[in-house]
């Protein structure tokens, strides 16, 4: 075999040293994970696809937002806390939750200036207002919404509200991959078929009533003397009477415990229990509209207590909401966006390739930076693999930038160590690095710190570009940047 | 380095700051005088502004599309490489429902997004907060790496200017602010201070003449640029072929930033810094 005698060829005890070396292992041990993390293969129609999952502006996919109609407000008042919220509930015909002592959820929607006005006919002061709900309270409807899209079989669906600064949630952002606008608006419009049953004999049951006589639910709540969790909920008249004939016809309110109530929802029972003796005796004289059920004591009741008020809404959320924003992309776009993207990440890499051996003339030095510039991005697509984050155009922008700006940072530390184009002894290379170290940290923290107040604030899409960005800076830092060094030191040592 | 000359020893600094100061009070006007007609320093775009862009592709022209669209609030429609963007007007829920009904039965190629009004406003506000933070935090790692006043002014001066003129520049290119292009901007006043950076410390913490340490800064520094500059361009190429609007936005903001960079960094900062040293500052 013919080899050209290249001034940068090297022996294999040189590559050992430069490899045993921490830095260069480091940088090693993250290029091989991230290429077990992204694991490129072909699937089985013979497609590379790897474990990248994508954004829905990469693949077909659809997301809606919505907005809730609700208010968290501050108020102030003189009368006893819950006279004046009991008073208002029922002056707004409106569900209110008490967040602290000076803050309420107010779960219908009205404009400040009806809130001034009923506050202050209940004896209060408004203070504050804020459309949105508490953070428990989104928490809630992410649930519901989760379960809610689970349940119709959905893969690949995301819920997330988006918080402001001030801890107030005012939007769910719900992204569906693999359908379409249609087909999500009515996975998010649709609900669950709830349904009360009551056992006759064995395991036959008879109907009782439909989700829609269910006129309100209440939140979970704990029994102060027995400990036991329940859910609160309202029959409305013609449902209570239904009920009650259900109830006498079956047996129900003579002997209760072999004659149980079934909640079930879409073809499932979600609870199932017996009349309390109480409620029976007062069922046989007259109709009960508001009842409990309840689910035990303890972290197990609270549980069952939460998923029961979830499906005794029937997947309908506890505030009314309206479409905020939504989009759709069609598989065909999407493929071809992705296609783009890779073809503008490895030009971009030969375009910084070219201009860096047009400056240095010197393939030894070019090579080195464009490959070390290559493993940044690698890397952290390997992290974006891992945590698997969802790539979007924004984030793949930000991706691009890391490449140019990368870079730059490798050209910083060669200039500074050919400083008057002699190659330094070692002990003034290590000098000279360490300075050109500090302008790129001074360098990074700006880029940083620019990038901290996208990933406080819920701008939408944009976190996730924030984040990326961030972390590509400080892999290029900590990582890229020292094995880098000591690559190029060897290297120029020649 | 050949590529251009530029001898920055030549010029005083009242000279090198001339033509950027001119360009800044432009901008500033350009800058003010929109902020007076639309209430914001760029127009706000799809994102901020509420309503629905459609992107298809297709073959359509204009006045066929025109057509199709009729019964919708269309507002207007443009053109980029194969794909056409139509802009809707905000419209209720219905009528965007039964819209994207008609875009995914007559157009496969599609994507579609619609914003209401109030999220845009409350993003727009959001993105403003956003961006008046990430200058006032660069500023402070600025100040704190330096630790001396004029140089640091210099630096967060240069990259004041960037922005603004580059907002200026996105307003007479019609370039609208986005989501996308707040990612941009934000992307700029991390960026734009790197070779800034690179000056102010090769100057002030290095021995030597000051000539010699300014071109050297400039050797370094124009190729940082560059390299940043080609990866850049080759996204905007790409995303103009591949009609990826968001991108081409994305690419188009960083290309106009960077090229205001050179002339902040090599102009005004240099402009700044040089007669700061000559007055006896930074030893």
């Amino acid at each position: 075999m013919v080899r050209p005698e290249g001034r940068w060829e090297m022996n294999a005890k040189e590559i050992k040293t430069i490899v045993s070396d921490w830095r260069v292992a480091i940088l090693i041990i993250l290029i091989i994970g991230s290429l077990i993390a992204i694991y490129p293969h072909y699937d089985e129609n013979g497609n590379l696809a790897s474990n990248l999952q994508y954004g829905l502006d990469l693949q077909q996919g659809a997301w809606i937002q919505l907005e809730l109609r609700a208010e968290v407000v501050g108020f102030t008042t003189d009368r006893p806390l819950n006279d004046f919220v009991g008073n208002l509930s029922k002056s707004l015909d409106a569900d209110i939750e008490l967040i602290d002592a000076n803050h309420i959820e107010i779960r219908k929607y009205f404009t400040k200036e009806e809130l001034e006005a009923k506050f202050s006919e209940q004896g209060g002061t408004l203070t504050s207002y804020q459309q949105g709900v508490s953070k428990d309270s989104a928490a809630h409807i992410k649930t519901i919404l989760e379960n809610k899209i689970n349940s119709m079989g959905t893969k690949d669906a995301k819920v997330n509200t988006l918080a402001g600064l001030n801890n107030v949630v005012r939007y769910v952002r719900i992204e569906l991959a693999g359908v379409n606008m249609n087909e999500a608006q009515q996975i998010v419009g649709k609900q669950g078929k709830f349904e009360i049953r009551v056992q006759t004999t064995g395991n036959q049951s008879e109907h009782v009533v439909f989700g829609d006589k269910i006129s309100s639910v209440q939140v979970p709540e704990k029994d102060l003397q027995s400990g036991s969790w329940g859910v609160q909920f309202t029959l409305n008249e013609a449902g209570a009477a239904e009920f009650q004939n259900a109830a006498i016809k079956t047996g129900a309110t003579d002997d209760p415990d072999n004659h149980e109530l079934m909640m079930i929802l879409d073809n499932v029972t979600v609870y199932s229990a017996p009349l309390n003796d109480r409620l029976a005796t007062s069922l046989k004289t007259e109709q009960v509209r508001q009842m409990i059920a309840s689910t035990g004591t303890g972290t197990s009741g609270a549980t069952a207590a939460t998923n029961l008020e979830i499906h005794l809404r029937a997947g309908a959320l506890p505030v009314d909401v309206s479409i905020a924003g939504s989009g759709s992309t069609s598989a065909p776009l999407g493929e071809r966006y992705k296609a783009m993207v890779l073809l503008a990440g490895v030009l971009a890499l030969l375009m910084v390739g070219c201009v860096i051996y047009y400056r240095y003339r010197e393939s030894s030095i070019v090579l080195p930076m464009v490959l070390i510039n290559a493993s940044e991005v690698l890397i952290l697509l390997g992290f974006i693999a891992a945590i698997k984050f969802q790539l979007d155009l924004p984030t793949i922008a930000g991706l691009i930038a890391v490449l140019g700006t990368g870079i730059d940072q490798l050209v910083i530390i060669t200039d500074e160590i050919l400083h008057e184009g002699k190659v330094p002894s070692p002990n003034l290379y290590l000098k000279r690095l360490a300075r050109a170290l500090a302008i790129i940290v001074a360098a990074a923290a700006t880029v940083v710190i620019a990038m901290v107040p996208l990933v406080l604030m819920d701008l939408s899409t944009l976190k996730g570009f924030a984040i990326i960005t961030i972390l590509g800076v400080l892999v290029g830092v900590i990582i890229t940047r020292p094995a880098y060094g000591r690559i190029i030191m060897a290297i120029l040592s020649k | 380095m050949g590529l251009f000359n530029y001898n920055i020893e030549k010029y005083s600094p009242q000279q090198l700051v001339v033509i950027p100061l001119v360009l800044l009070v432009l901008s500033l006007a350009v800058v003010a005088f929109f902020m007076a007609t639309t209430g914001m320093p760029v127009t706000p775009g799809l994102d901020f502004s509420g309503g629905t862009a459609v992107t298809i592709r297709t073959t359509d022209s204009h006045d066929q599309l025109r057509a199709v669209f009729a019964d919708y609030p269309l507002v207007e429609i443009s053109d980029m490489n194969d794909a056409k963007f139509i802009k809707f007007g905000t419209m209720d829920d219905a009528t965007s429902r039964s819209l994207s009904a008609l875009v995914s039965e007559k157009y496969s190629d599609a994507s579609i997004n619609q914003i209401s009004e109030t999220f845009g406003k409350s993003l727009q506000y959001q993105a403003f907060i956003a961006l008046i933070f990430s200058f006032i935090g660069m500023a402070i790692v600025v100040f704190l790496s330096f630790r001396t006043f004029v140089p640091s002014v210099a630096v967060v001066l240069s990259a004041f200017a960037d922005m603004v003129m580059t907002a200026a520049a996105m307003n007479l290119g019609g370039i609208t602010l986005t989501l996308g292009t707040t990612a941009a901007l934000l992307m700029l006043i991390g960026y734009s201070v790197d070779s800034d950076i690179l000056l102010t410390n090769r100057v002030l913490k290095r021995q030597g003449k000051l000539n010699d340490k300014l071109t050297g800064a400039f050797h370094t520094g124009i190729i940082m640029t560059s390299t940043t500059f080609a990866a850049i361009s080759v996204l905007f190429v790409v995303s103009w072929i591949g009609s990826i609007q968001i991108l081409m936005e994305i690419s188009a903001v960083l290309l106009i930033g960077l090229v205001f960079d050179v002339l902040n960094t090599w102009l005004t900062n240099v402009g700044i810094l040089k007669w700061y040293v000559l007055k006896g500052g930074g030893k």
